[in-house]
């Protein structure tokens, strides 16, 4: 049998499919269901140093090619979420990784120490949602600089818990922004955050969302995750979690031969299902057994090469 | 017919007042939708809130609404020709047995998805008694519409104003003891519900529920309506639930999970 494991951050993982955050992750029940469906570890959905309800709906919807979200950091605030992340740490049968949100500074330090204590094994600095612009201001991740006092900030006071850097593909320069995320001590990299767009109904006459722009992804973003993924694989040695419009195993694949060590899935919920970890496993195997590969360590990165 | 997963606007083509707080709005279109699935309707510049779909004979579709908070009673200030968004249909659907008699049993607004369950029933000629529960008469929806197709309607009302006087639970209790009814069907308030499941649970009869969790996405993304302990969508796996599946959902007539996703008792 074809062995799809991977190691990232200490961590053995099955197979390299990543609950993306933000998908399903509000309950443990609910990621307990998505375990069952295949996925290798799991990113709970953001959490910030308050409760939040959110945006009202409409806040997803699908189109041809793609989701639209606006949800509006929607959660319960670090303190009454502790317990829960606690419950999830103990109970599920892989890494479970926190995700979180602040508006400044001093607040990622607030959350990020809370969380490290829950025994999440990684905690993933969301520095690039692009749907609370009108409460938090422009993006973190829009600027190395911003990245790096973020990073350092969060890295001083969540002892060995591994941080990993949400970007965006919004950056005028990714690149920097994750050698800036490196530098400042990040232990890995997920690449790309949803890309911010508007659709309007001719017919109302008025933007969709509530919001009225709001996170695309799906297959749309998917040829913008890749190439953030090859180039940021030239110019950083931390692992890439890749993540954007991958649907099925040759769309891991791609992101794979990018560079990435694993690979987030989201959106792909929707397009096929929750079993979307367990579909996409099965077509990276037939994919290696019929190319002749054995790890998926013989692909990572092989376009680089070529 | 291919579900719609982006807002489609479609005028009110009639609206139709049920009662003090409740007004059905029908449009002109065959929009897909079986008993129990629920469309998301989007009022703009308010909100997309989740309604269960009504297939009436000889219309296209409609939702029939209460006003009870301001997305609800903007929708009662709009006229016939106004657009309102629709996505859907949603969610799982209710089963009908082929043959036999059946219970229904609803609580205030679940007459909505039960009208519709109760005429497709009327068509394949089983026996329909329905239980109905409301607050006061003037609140019992659809009553002529039932009675036209044939269903046998029982009714309970909290002050005692018409039918039996409390709840519809105690009534379908009665009827249970002498009475076989083949499967049972409930919406309501989760307390009628978790009543109704307890009685049916007792009796050994075989049911499906109807269970309404607070919706985003409406299409399985998003995880706001997932329950504990299966994690199950009720917007996929959901909302309707048969005595089997009941069972592992723990959270029933306990507790669900708020916008913010922080846990509210029932």
């Amino acid at each position: 049998m074809l062995d799809l494991s991977v190691n990232l951050l200490g961590k053995k993982l099955q197979n390299p499919l990543i609950l993306a955050s933000g998908i399903m992750g509000v309950s443990v029940s609910s990621l307990k269901y998505v375990i069952q469906n295949g996925a290798g570890a799991v990113i709970f959905k953001s959490i910030g140093p308050d409760e939040r309800t959110g945006h009202k709906n409409p806040t997803v919807f699908s189109f041809e090619g793609g989701i639209q979200n606006a949800v509006g950091l929607s959660n319960p605030g670090i303190d009454n979420s502790t317990e829960k992340l606690k419950e999830a740490v103990s109970t599920l049968s892989v890494p479970v990784i926190g995700s979180m949100f602040a508006e400044n500074v001093n607040n990622f330090k607030i959350v990020a120490e809370k969380m490290a204590k829950t025994g999440v094994a990684a905690i993933e600095v969301n520095l690039s949602c692009p749907n609370t612009e009108d409460d938090f201001g422009r993006m973190f991740a829009l600027e190395p600089k911003v990245t790096g006092e973020v990073i350092r900030a969060v890295k001083s006071v969540v002892g060995k818990t591994p941080i990993i850097a949400k970007l965006s593909a919004e950056s005028p320069d990714i690149v920097e922004v994750a050698k800036s995320a490196e530098e400042a001590g990040a232990d890995a990299i997920t690449a790309i955050n949803t890309i911010s767009g508007m659709f309007i109904d001719i017919k109302h006459k008025r933007p969709i969302l509530t919001n009225k722009y709001g996170g695309i992804s799906g297959p749309v973003i998917k040829p913008m995750g890749v190439k953030a993924v090859y180039n940021i694989y030239k110019a950083v040695k931390i692992p890439i979690i890749g993540t954007g419009g991958v649907n099925t195993g040759e769309d891991a694949l791609e992101y794979i031969m990018a560079g990435a060590a694993a690979i987030g899935v989201g959106s792909g919920v929707y397009f096929r299902g929750i079993d979307v970890f367990k579909k996409i496993s099965d077509e990276i195997i037939v994919f290696m057994e019929n190319e002749g590969y054995k790890s998926l360590n013989e692909i990572r990165g092989v376009v680089h090469k070529n | 017919m291919k579900k719609i997963d982006k807002p489609l606007a479609l005028p009110i083509k009639k609206i139709v007042r049920e009662s003090e707080r409740v007004k059905t709005f029908i449009f002109d279109y065959d929009f897909p939708g079986k008993p129990g699935q629920f469309v998301m309707c989007w009022v703009p510049g308010f909100d997309e809130k989740p309604f269960g779909i009504i297939k009436k004979e000889g219309e296209g579709f409609s939702i029939s609404v209460a006003a009870v908070g301001n997305t609800t009673k903007a929708l009662h200030m709009m006229d016939v020709g106004d657009l309102l968004g629709f996505r859907g249909p949603y969610g799982s659907h209710f089963k009908l047995p082929e043959k036999g008699s059946i219970a229904l049993i609803a609580g205030g607004y679940g007459m909505a998805p039960l009208s519709y369950l109760a005429q497709e029933a009327r068509k394949i000629n089983l026996e329909v008694y329905l239980f109905v529960g409301a607050n006061k008469k003037e609140e019992l929806l659809y009553m002529d519409w039932m009675k036209e197709i044939g269903v046998k309607v029982h009714t309970a009302t909290d002050d005692g104003s018409y039918g039996y006087s409390g709840f519809n639970t105690e009534l379908f209790k009665i009827y249970v003891e002498k009475m076989i009814f083949g499967k049972v069907f409930i919406v309501g308030p989760e307390i009628m519900e978790f009543n109704a499941t307890q009685i049916c649970y007792e009796k050994n009869i075989p049911f499906e529920v109807s269970l309404e969790r607070y919706m985003k996405c409406g299409f399985g993304l998003c995880g706001q309506c997932c329950v504990d302990s299966t994690g199950w969508r009720m917007c996929v796996e959901g909302p309707v639930l048969n005595q089997d599946e009941l069972k592992k959902v723990t959270e029933f007539g306990k507790y669900h999970i708020t916008s913010s996703g922080k846990i509210k008792k029932l």
